[in-house]
């Protein structure tokens, strides 16, 4: 079967203490691979501030991941997490080409800066 | 002032170009939100392309990206001081 590559990014609710995020953490990226999915990348933002409440909470737990999976473990993992009440949101992405070579340019930290452009130019007018 | 050559603020008139086109960049990152805060007012709506000057293609992958930035809480649909 064909695989993709995702991107993943979830909200764990604010109720725990900060070292049961990672019990959180590990039982999502559990859930992945014993779905037939391989996880490539785990990035942790840490605890955030909403821009709004969400279900009367302030903060949130921001996790961000990549993973390639085939096209029917998005459906298990996402049929489970919407039950569950640790994870708050979650956002799953198919990587397109686009975003695929987007993706190298962050990892080289090769990312055009899109108003650094336009700051040196307004620079050289004045 | 558009049918004048001469008038004064014809040559005021700047042109706008797209931010993104200029920069090179091919895909809109829903994370970057500093970058998208840009293209919002201070109400936290999306500023059209006609303010802007940004290019049709990078508009609508400006609005997936906002949105998704909504969606996860990382922006505000409506901003704190108008709820």
């Amino acid at each position: 079967m064909s695989k993709n590559q995702y991107e993943f990014t979830y909200i764990i609710n604010p109720v725990f203490e900060e070292d049961q995020f990672k019990t959180v953490v590990e039982k999502v990226s559990k859930l992945i691979t014993d779905n037939g999915g391989e996880i490539e990348e785990v990035e942790e933002w840490g605890s955030r501030k909403f821009a709004y409440e969400i279900d009367k909470k302030g903060t949130g737990y921001y996790v961000n991941m990549y993973f390639t999976a085939p096209a029917t473990t998005i459906a298990a993992v996402e049929k489970v997490l919407r039950i569950d009440d640790d994870v708050m949101r979650y956002l799953t992405l198919k990587l397109d080409a686009k975003m695929l070579r987007h993706r190298e340019l962050v990892k080289n930290n090769a990312v055009p800066d899109v108003f650094a452009v336009v700051e040196e130019e307004e620079a050289k007018e004045a | 002032m558009i049918k004048n050559p001469s008038h004064p603020k014809k040559s005021i008139r700047k042109v706008k170009q797209c931010k993104f086109t200029k920069a090179g960049l091919e895909y809109i990152d829903y994370k970057d939100v500093d970058t998208l805060q840009r293209f919002t007012n201070d109400q936290g709506k999306i500023l059209p392309r006609r303010v802007t000057g940004t290019s049709a293609k990078h508009q609508r992958q400006l609005t997936t990206a906002i949105k998704r930035a909504r969606f996860l809480a990382l922006m505000p649909y409506v901003a704190e001081n108008l709820r």
